[in-house]
């Protein structure tokens, strides 16, 4: 090998070790947020005695917050009590592309804004785009708190 | 004036500006026609946005407390923000059309063809680039549309099998919508993007400076290598007649479009201003989210695809988009670069041009959207109210009918116009029908929620109103 080429291997290297040195920890601060670890997160809806049986009705959930901002501070659910042992409580996101599915209490059936997507109270999909039923969160009561467990849904549900 | 001569003599020399005058202005380049300004014009518009953006940055509040109120301040209280923010708006908009109209004409002529493959590869890039800031752009308003905007895409990114999940929770900076997703966009709309966009822009500028742009001449007669397309653009830019200089000629007419579509944008911005959302983010209430007007082609396409398709639609779009515009240049190799000669590719742009329109349209109009609904149906102009129809006709509202279908064309129109329908049941078969539709028509079954009397109104309604039509037509 020559000197010269010797050379320009060197310098290549230099560069190299310069951009991993700075961009792999750089890559991994970024990434980092997406390796959060699943766990539930229990939040209460409200008393139970607020959902008589029979009733479908809109209810907020407070979010957890970041150290350092507040908002949004809360997320709207849809809890239907269909009898007097069962709760079910829906995510409001349309299961196509998430826009805010909206109960029309005339049809007795959810609607999304966007594509067309109609599900019936049991949150089949009945027309539009999606496929997948509405997303149920997993519940408990406690001392006669519903409380629901925002991680038992997608990420981005 | 010798002073100011000297003056200029020393800052052209020391400062080397004669060589760039020589290499980028002082040259001859071919003749070409006006449309060929629309690079000039996706230019203008990237310094426009990066000016006007620059100074909103020295305003806007990269926080989910304070990014809604922030954004308002700078368009209603600050001085000129209407403006600043309208024209960022608007500029926005028209650069996502211009680039969609630069990347269709290239194809046209045959931009791609050798030798400027590099050119036409940056420009896929700066493409995709723009349509990213189309959309991180206006989730920093961090407005109701801005959330189900996000919402949308992580649901898109959802759908990507095997690592979906994963990418959510990259976007979104954890596995709930806040502080970190509104930071993520900021981040890759303020610093990442631009840069990007920046450098490739120029290095695009540099290989049609090295490059030229397809000419004429190359248009109308088969080149068959580089060297005699090189051979056959040098002959033109030195000709008289065929060719021109750079600095001030074919700059002059480029600015000319570029005015255009300048004087568009003023013009918006001066008539609506910069739109300014009653609400800041929220997950709580009742909404009707849109997604911004140069991405409603995006969804009349979602909508209006069969359901079973559209998850592998979402997905393969982008990733199909991006390797048919990466491998054109190496297909269509043929020596012709004129549009007769080229059937199949001027074919498949003008197709999808038209596609484009036409599925913008059909966003416009949304037919598919049910929605609860106050709109009382009218009645037929000789059909006499009786207190059954009245009756009926509430309930039709009550049980919310109407928030599907249509009468006489007042009214949404998921489910068929009832009045324009061509079935004629009798009234008993309507009862039955709407107590219980058939397994296979999506519409609700009334039979545990309607009496057997308010079936027995509504239906007569229905009826009545199908009458009055029939007698009109």
């Amino acid at each position: 090998m020559k000197r010269r080429d010797l050379m320009k291997l060197i310098v290549q290297g230099m560069g190299a070790v310069t951009a991993g040195a700075v961009g792999i920890p750089a890559l991994i601060f970024g990434v980092a947020p997406a390796f959060e670890k699943k766990q539930a997160r229990w939040r209460p809806v409200g008393p139970l005695d607020g959902f008589p049986p029979g009733s479908l009705r809109m209810a907020t959930v407070a979010l957890p917050r970041e150290d350092w901002a507040e908002t949004p501070a809360e997320k709207g659910v849809f809890v239907w009590r269909p009898n007097e042992e069962d709760v079910i409580v829906y995510s409001r996101s349309c299961t196509d592309l998430g826009c805010p599915v909206h109960f029309d209490e005339g049809s007795d059936w959810f609607f999304c804004p966007c594509h067309g997507g109609i599900f019936d109270k049991e949150g089949a999909p009945v027309a539009g785009p999606p496929r997948v039923p509405l997303y149920r969160y997993a519940w408990r009561l406690r001392e006669g708190i519903l409380e629901i467990d925002l991680s038992s849904i997608p990420p981005m549900a | 004036m010798a002073l100011f001569s000297s003056i200029r003599q020393w800052l052209t020399d020391r400062f080397g500006l004669g060589p760039i005058h020589d290499a980028a202005l002082d040259r001859r380049v071919a003749k070409t026609p006006w449309y060929y300004g629309d690079g000039a014009t996706l230019f203008m518009l990237l310094m426009i946005q990066l000016g006007t953006g620059a100074f909103m940055s020295l305003t806007y509040t990269p926080s989910p407390d304070g990014a809604f109120e922030s954004v308002r301040y700078l368009t209603e209280r600050q001085a000129l923000g209407w403006f600043v923010r309208g024209l960022h708006y608007w500029s926005a908009g028209l650069m996502v059309v211009m680039v969609f109209f630069h990347m269709f004409r290239v194809i046209l002529v045959g931009g791609y063809k050798f030798p400027r493959e590099g050119t036409w590869l940056i420009g896929v890039m700066l493409f995709f680039g723009v349509l990213t800031m189309g959309f991180t752009g206006y989730v920093l308003r961090w407005d109701e549309r801005a959330v189900y905007a996000v919402k949308v895409v992580l649901h898109m990114f959802a759908k990507v099998p095997l690592i979906g999940e994963w990418l959510v929770a990259l976007v979104q900076g954890g596995r709930e919508l806040g502080s970190l997703t509104l930071t993520r966009f900021y981040g890759v709309h303020v610093i990442f993007v631009p840069l990007l966009l920046l450098g490739l822009a120029g290095y695009h500028l540099y290989l049609v400076m090295l490059h030229g742009v397809t000419s004429p001449d190359e248009r109308k007669q088969p080149v068959y290598t580089p060297d005699e397309q090189r051979e056959l653009y040098h002959a033109q830019a030195e000709s008289e007649e065929k060719g021109e200089t750079f600095y001030p000629t074919t700059m002059a007419h480029s600015a000319l479009f570029a005015m255009v579509v300048l004087g568009a944008g003023l013009l918006l911005t001066l008539m609506l201003g910069a739109p300014m959302p009653e609400r800041g983010a929220n997950l709580t209430r009742i909404s009707m989210p849109r997604e911004e007007w140069w991405y409603w082609w995006y969804s009349g396409m979602v909508a209006i695809v069969p359901g079973f398709a559209v998850p592998a639609l979402i997905v393969l779009l982008p990733i199909v988009s991006l390797f048919v515009l990466v491998s054109l240049p190496f297909i269509d190799r043929g020596p012709y670069r004129g549009m007769r000669k080229r059937p199949v590719f001027v074919g498949l742009a003008v197709v999808t041009i038209g596609l484009l329109l036409f599925l913008t349209e059909r966003r416009i109009e949304s037919p598919w959207t049910g929605w609860p609904s106050d709109v009382v149906p009218p009645m037929p102009p000789d059909v006499s109210l009786t207190p059954e129809l009245e009756r009926g006709r509430e309930l039709y509202v009550e049980y919310g009918c109407n928030s599907c279908h249509a009468v006489a064309g007042v009214g949404r129109e998921v489910g068929p116009d009832l009045a324009r329908i061509d079935s004629r049941l009798s009234l008993k078969e309507l009862r039955e029908y709407v107590g219980e539709p058939p397994e296979d028509v999506p519409m609700p079954a009334y039979r545990q929620r309607m009496t057997a009397q308010e079936l027995e109104l509504v239906a007569g309604f229905v009826l009545a109103v199908q009458a009055g039509a029939g007698e009109n037509q």
